[in-house]
């Protein structure tokens, strides 16, 4: 029942894995996002570059619903999760949840886990084999270069191999799409590598990705398109060879300039 | 009367701590749960009436709650003080635990980082099995040391049943040092609590222990 009506929903006509129109979220007076729209088709990379505060985090967070936007469409392959402001039902959220996954900053594993089941509970509470399930777990950490490390805890690992087991964990659900917030910035610099090394390898399998990121060298060469946000709304958005080569806005120049000192 | 003597008349009365002791620990400690939860409910009436009632719990003698729950029915509607007096006193211990239980469960579930939260749902986990599977075990791991302290003292406080004449160890004991004008049954006592929170620092620590595979 719950099916038929997902597929009946009213489509978004796109092609789009995800589609985002005319976003927007205040926190009390202060708008951070003020109507954000962007696409992303299956298979691309998006890096999202833009100084802090300028509602980048802010806005992967209302993609996948950690925060309530308070006006605009979400679609996910054309069906509203958010429509006009309004949400799905809770049950088709959580249906929603299962074709993105997120990797946070400050890779937040579940410390009392191992990494087998921190990669592992959310599949099998889905109702996934267990089997199967850990099978698909010990194939990702060897992708990750984490072979061995299915029974350390996340307190016994570097911040990269932690990093790398959340994104095993994250892909470990068969998402669609795959979100990074900042991915790096809680690292050591020496360890930012090993992170975007593994992005990068996905980004080669053809994994979509929205990486929010300061990372200016990895966002150009691993991205199909950069969008520069400031002041909540996109000032920019292109190739990242003309975002970053040939900028058109003052604003991205200025920015960008920051940067490189 | 000798030593010997009295140890055998007061040991018959450690059944009676024990069971003040671990039929508190069994009610207080998930009623302290339940308490937790309605002093963080987000309807304000709901956590401002639970704030409320654990103020006078932590802020009233131990002591006065066990006359009141005593004795106040007797005062006030005219009935009978419960002949098993086990079952005032247990009432009274477990709801004052718990006010103390539920202020170590609030701070310990404060003290867990909202991303643990974010990332279990994120993940699709519903929010009972966020806080069974994610939430609650590092928060009792967290607070293990704050509740040892409270079960410290349990074994102490069970001697204060001898307010309501409950034939526990130390009511015994008293009765001796009275009948006999002897101090030695307060001795004998204060052995037989030492020993006791011996026994239970032991077993706490080594629940503690266990707890220590992650940091």
């Amino acid at each position: 029942m719950a099916e038929q009506k997902i597929n009946t929903t009213e489509s978004g006509s796109t092609a789009s894995i995800l589609s985002i129109r005319g976003l927007q979220k205040s926190f009390d007076s202060l708008s951070v996002l003020k109507d954000i729209s962007l696409s992303v088709d299956r298979g691309n990379v998006i890096s999202i570059i833009g100084p802090s505060g300028s509602g980048k985090s802010t806005l992967l967070r209302c993609a996948t619903f950690l925060e309530h936007a308070d006006g605009g469409d979400i679609l996910y392959d054309g069906q509203y999760a958010l429509k006009d402001g309004v949400y799905a039902s809770k049950a088709e959220l959580n249906r929603f949840r299962t074709r993105f996954g997120l990797v946070f900053q400050n890779f937040n594993l579940f410390p009392h886990y191992s990494v087998m089941r921190n990669i592992s509970e959310a599949p099998i509470l889905h109702g996934e084999n267990r089997e199967e399930v850990r099978e698909r777990a010990m194939m990702l950490l060897k992708k990750m270069g984490l072979e061995g490390k299915e029974n350390a805890y996340p307190c016994q690992l570097s911040g990269g191999q932690q990093q790398r087991v959340a994104i095993a964990r994250a892909l470990a659900i068969n998402p669609e799409i795959l979100f990074f917030d900042e991915p790096t910035s809680a690292l050591d610099p020496e360890l930012t590598g090993e992170v975007l090394k593994v992005i990068r390898q996905l980004a080669e399998d053809k994994m979509t990705m929205v990486v929010v990121t300061h990372e200016m060298p990895f966002a150009r060469a691993v991205s199909n398109r950069v969008i520069f946000m400031d002041g909540g709304v996109i000032v920019e958005q292109g190739h990242p060879e003309e975002v970053f080569g040939n900028p058109t806005q003052e604003r991205t120049r200025q920015f960008l300039r920051n940067y490189q000192q | 009367m000798s030593l010997m003597t009295m140890i055998v008349k007061m040991s018959e009365g450690l059944g009676k701590t024990c069971a003040i002791f671990f039929l508190t620990l069994l009610f207080s400690l998930p009623l302290g749960m339940i308490v937790a939860l309605l002093r963080m409910s987000k309807v304000k009436i709901v956590s401002a009436i639970t704030r409320f009632i654990i103020t006078v719990l932590r802020g009233t003698p131990l002591m006065l709650q066990l006359l009141a729950v005593t004795y106040g029915p007797y005062y006030l509607f005219g009935t009978n003080v419960a002949r098993n007096k086990l079952i005032p006193v247990v009432i009274a211990f477990s709801i004052n635990y718990a006010a103390y239980f539920a202020e170590i469960y609030r701070g310990g579930i404060e003290s867990i980082p909202v991303g643990q939260y974010e990332a279990a749902e994120v993940l699709g986990y519903t929010k009972l099995q966020t806080f069974m599977r994610i939430i609650l075990p590092q928060v009792i791991k967290r607070i293990m040391p704050s509740v040892t302290n409270e079960v410290v003292t349990l074994v102490k406080d069970t001697s204060m049943a001898f307010t309501v004449s409950y034939q526990e160890m130390f009511t015994i004991g008293k009765q001796i040092a009275n009948s006999q004008t002897s101090f030695m049954p307060f001795l004998v006592a204060g052995a037989f609590y030492y020993i006791f929170n011996v026994i239970v620092d032991y077993l706490m620590g080594r629940i503690e222990k266990r707890l220590d595979y992650y940091s």
